[in-house]
């Protein structure tokens, strides 16, 4: 099949999706009232709650969900096939990607912009409040291992990526520097910095790091977890002006650049898939359902989406009419991008066997090289795009991850506060969540840490979806348009989970992992058995809570006919 | 004329989406740092309305008047619950 036509069924999914189920369940379902007023505008304080343009947030929302997850998921689920990946990458979006990301923000929207954690609290039960805290923090833990793996294996694979890198932090610390400091204009300031930014790009493929460092160096991934983690300690600790929030500016022109180019170069090039479509039904990490459905995450349908809508956007929204464009528009937005990535997976090798020895070297080095590829075709040479594709794609990992090191700081504060006030120090915070992190990257097996992850993500996506099924029974509308969607999600995930959890240990238990790799398999044998426990616990919760609130509706309409 | 304003909404919709992208956070955390050090204020001069007391009456009522604008928003923030969830936003 040719890549442009994968393209173009993305459009067309795109269209219907968002032209007439998302209208539909907008206009007749939800009946979403443009007179109505958002809690933006009700308890506009100038800091969370403030009506903002559905542009910006358009904007804010995808900057806030495209991270990593929606390029690799696709690159490793290509094992399957391209036919399974594409299917799933389109259906989920299609009847569960969507839903949840825009049935998370109308659901906070309408509870006065309440997160996830008061809304599981009023609609659930105390109890699964405190779950969904407790799950949530080894969640952020799986995301912090598994997006640090990604950083490590790229700047290990492609040696042009630690100079690139360098240079973008050094342009982002600057880039800080100018705007809040030394106040500079802020065009001057990005001209400068997002330059300076593509020197780097440029300086990293002339001096590869095994030239500048050596070889053993190069490759060590010790000191490669230090550094992405050192980067990360500096994110949470530092004033967010000084060091996180520039670098994020900075990288989002290197990121949007170059997929708007490399979707163009798609297009010009238009290559065809030269992988099969579909290859077996189990490979190394397991079989095609459930695990491909966790593997592919963002994308299709990913629980990160609906936690951004809920307590980012939703408390931004100036109208209720642009709920649908921003939370849905936004989710079939990177639909495409997981397209994106699969086209980049299938097309640019030649066999499966190409493909497996690209594969040992990461994930991240088969997306440089297709970026490369595609943006040959506009003239870039090839050491300089696979330069590009090898910086965006540690963009991608660590933004998100610096953010996740941030939140797990203050998850440890509000959990451990209690037990000792050590754990309220930022420094004593971040420092563990860190190490956490360093010994999954260090210690665990890097495909079953992405389907961990995939598996969190997920079942955090039902636990949304079983959030807005419980509000949906409770203001007695119609809810099986997300009630199917959350029974699928919490079936797969759960699967996917005990599969994962369960093979890991039997390799622990039987003598199959040794050394510092029986620390990091176990680890993330028992992350995962905790988060199916969990996640059974919140489920018994959820189905009381459907309970109560069916049966609260059935009483109040017999007491309306008793009154009549 | 309208093809001239269908060309400018494009622009200003591209041109808003790259800010969105690219600086609404860093815009959202300089209203929340300045946020924080308002809310140190208004704990300092008007607290005891939380059950703070910092400053005595006399120079809380000369400064009430300005603070009168800011005292509903500031009251719901201070006693909204919050939990981890709300951190990500």
């Amino acid at each position: 099949m040719n890549a442009v036509f994968v393209l173009v069924l993305g459009f067309l999914v795109f269209f219907i999706g968002y032209r007439f189920y998302a209208r539909y369940i907008d206009a007749k379902v939800l009946k979403a009232d443009a007179s109505r007023d958002t809690p933006a505008k009700v308890y506009m304080d100038g800091v969370e709650f403030i009506p903002t343009s559905k542009n910006v947030l358009f904007g804010y929302q995808f900057k806030s969900i495209a991270g990593a997850a929606p390029i690799i998921g696709p690159i490793i689920a290509i094992q399957w096939g391209w036919l399974p990946a594409l299917i799933w990458i389109l259906g989920g979006a299609l009847f569960i990607g969507w839903v949840q990301d825009y049935s998370s923000a109308m659901i906070a929207m309408r509870s006065d912009g309440a997160s996830f954690g008061g809304l599981t609290h009023r609609l659930i039960s105390p109890r699964a409040r405190i779950i969904l805290l407790s799950f949530l923090y080894f969640y952020l833990l799986l995301i912090a291992g598994a997006f640090g793996n990604v950083v490590v294996s790229t700047v290990i694979s492609l040696k042009s990526a630690p100079m690139s890198w360098l240079f973008l932090t050094i342009a982002g610390v600057l880039a800080g520097q100018m705007i809040y400091r030394w106040k500079r204009d802020i065009l001057l300031t990005t001209i400068v910095t997002v330059v300076l930014c593509f020197a780097g790009i440029v300086l990293g493929s002339l001096v590869p790091s095994d030239a500048l460092l050596g070889t053993g160096l190069a490759n060590n991934r010790f000191v490669w977890a230090i550094a992405a983690f050192a980067f990360c300690y500096l994110a949470a600790i530092l004033p967010i002006w000084r060091f996180s929030l520039p670098i994020n500016y900075v990288a989002s022109y290197v990121v949007f650049l170059g997929l708007f180019f490399g979707i163009i170069g798609v297009f010009v090039l238009h290559p065809s898939f030269s992988l099969p479509a579909v290859t077996t039904f189990s490979i190394k990490i397991g079989p095609v359902w459930p695990i491909m459905f966790v593997t592919i995450a963002c994308g299709a349908v990913s629980g990160w989406h609906s936690i951004v809508s809920s307590s980012g956007t939703a408390r931004q929204l100036e109208n209720e009419l642009d709920a649908r464009p921003v939370g849905a528009g936004v989710m079939f937005v990177e639909m495409i991008l997981a397209l994106f990535a699969l086209i980049i997976a299938g097309t640019i090798y030649t066999s499966p066997a190409a493909y497996s020895a690209a594969a040992a070297l990461g994930p991240g080095a088969i997306f440089a090289a297709g970026l490369s590829k595609f943006l040959g075709v506009l003239g870039l040479p090839a050491a300089l795009g696979r330069s590009y594709g090898s910086v965006m794609m540690v963009i991608l990992a660590i933004t998100i991850m610096q953010l996740i090191i941030r939140f797990m700081k203050l998850a440890t504060a509000e959990l451990l506060g209690d037990v000792s006030p050590l754990f309220k120090n930022a420094h004593i915070a971040t420092f563990l969540a860190c190490v956490f992190g360093m010994v999954l990257v260090l210690t665990g097996w890097y495909e079953y840490l992405w389907v961990l992850f995939g598996g969190a993500n997920q079942l955090m996506a039902s636990l949304a979806l079983m959030l807005v099924t419980a509000w949906l029974m409770a203001e007695g509308t119609s809810y099986a348009w997300a009630f199917y969607p959350m029974i699928f999600m919490f079936i797969t995930t759960i699967a996917a989970l005990c599969y994962t959890s369960f093979g890991l240990l039997s390799k622990v238990a039987t003598g199959m992992v040794k050394g510092g790799a029986l620390v990091g398999n176990t680890l993330m044998g028992l992350i995962g058995l905790f988060l199916v426990v969990a996640a059974f616990a919140l489920g018994i919760e959820g189905v009381k809570a459907f309970a109560r609130h069916r049966g609260a509706r059935k009483a109040g309409a017999a007491a309306d006919a008793a009154r009549a | 004329m309208a093809e001239g304003d269908k060309k400018g909404g494009l622009f200003r919709a591209i041109k808003d989406f790259v800010y969105g992208a690219a600086a609404h956070d860093s815009a959202r955390s300089a209203l929340k740092s300045k946020s924080s050090m308002e809310h140190l204020f208004m704990v300092i001069t008007v607290g005891d309305m939380l059950g703070v007391p910092v400053m005595p009456p006399y120079y809380s009522l000369r400064l009430l008047p300005h603070l009168v604008p800011k005292i509903a928003t500031w009251k719901r923030r201070m006693l909204r619950e919050k939990d981890l969830t709300d951190g990500f936003g």
